[in-house]
């Protein structure tokens, strides 16, 4: 199994590790798409700077695709923002720009690649835990419940010759999460049956078990990767 | 009680499209929440699971998660937030007999009811 793997939102946390994950568990070249500029050294990357929410975006990475001349078994569509508040107080700018990143760009990018994707692939969508529902994140969790949705319908669609699912991570060591005030980061951890937070790799590996023929007769599904807080 | 419900239109799988409806749902949650009203989305059954294009996917499924999470912030403050998912059968005067039974109920929010059959033997969105 041998061949492109787009990773969009690559630069930091969760897409950088699979970036990584990627490239040292197999021969694959990956395409990041905002990815961090030392993995963007390695060989086996192929870097692609541009902006999904654009019509241009999606077209530029399958050109880069197109260039690289290797199948494309694998597109992981991870880029994602937050712009919490709470409902009563939500901006129109706030929900545009989660919807149209998290979303859109998502959507764009598969229906681009889709056609071309070798039999046997398969496509992993970054949604969150916050699509059972997350306070504050109305626009969050709307746009990652619009992935899973997109998920369902693409796994339907693209079958047989696609694979489609999920991944929804519940708090994961990153930026975004250490930027929560420790006292409540504890109160969360707290609630975790695990008893801590994931780690970054820990979802990357789950997304490369997707990937790969060891998950071959999986789609359409959602695997949350929440230390059992779903539960709690 | 008052309240808000929204019937999701159906889309094509357009972007542009499945935005306004979302866009849509957005503001009318916001504009109940903010007068201290509940809503309830209603969507189609099939849409939860895919069954009927990428588009209306995204616009079911992204309701029925913004819902529990609207559910969470109405809960201290005594609006809810919820969802009807029907059959292509289902008569339209149940559907909205479940809508209005949702906004009149105490204690009931982020919850998913489902008017027919369809889903039996099939995933939990």
């Amino acid at each position: 199994m041998t061949g492109a793997i787009v990773v969009t939102g690559a630069a930091r946390g969760i897409g950088r590790a699979i970036a990584e994950a990627m490239t040292a568990g197999g021969p694959f070249t990956v395409v990041g798409v905002d990815i961090a500029p030392e993995l963007a050294l390695s060989e086996h990357i192929t870097p692609v700077e541009t902006d999904l929410t654009t019509v241009d975006g999606p077209r530029l990475v399958r050109e880069t695709v197109e260039d690289i001349g290797l199948p494309l078994i694998g597109l992981v569509n991870n880029a994602g923002i937050t712009r919490d508040a709470r409902l009563v107080n939500m901006t129109d700018q706030e929900f545009s720009d989660v919807l149209d990143v998290n979303l859109g760009a998502a959507y764009r990018l598969s229906t681009e690649l889709a056609p071309m994707m070798d039999d046997g692939s398969a496509i992993v969508n970054i949604a969150s835990r916050a699509y059972l529902g997350n306070f504050g994140q109305f626009n969050y969790s709307m746009s990652k419940g619009g992935l899973v949705g997109m998920t369902r319908a693409l796994a339907l669609s693209l079958a047989p010759r696609v694979r489609v699912n999920a991944v929804a991570p519940g708090l994961i060591s990153s930026e975004m999460s250490l930027g929560i005030p420790e006292e409540i980061r504890e109160r969360m951890i707290d609630a975790i049956p695990l008893e801590k937070m994931g780690t970054p790799a820990e979802v990357a590996n789950t997304v490369w078990w997707l990937l790969t023929p060891l998950s071959s007769y999986i789609t359409g599904e959602v695997i949350v990767v929440g230390g059992g807080r779903s539960l709690s | 009680m008052s309240g808000v419900v929204l019937w999701a239109r159906e889309v094509g799988d357009d972007w542009e499209e499945v935005r306004s409806v979302l866009t849509d749902a957005f503001l009318a949650g916001r504009s109940a929440a903010q007068a201290g009203d509940s809503f309830v989305f209603v969507v189609h059954q099939d849409d939860l699971l895919g069954r009927r294009g990428a588009g209306n996917a995204m616009v079911a499924c992204g309701l029925l998660s913004a819902a529990r999470t609207a559910a969470l912030e109405g809960a201290t403050k005594g609006w809810t937030a919820n969802v009807v998912a029907f059959d292509e059968d289902a008569a339209r005067s149940t559907v909205e007999a479940w809508a209005q039974r949702l906004l009149d109920s105490e204690g009931v929010t982020g919850e998913l009811i489902r008017v027919g059959p369809g889903h039996l033997g099939k995933a939990l969105p």
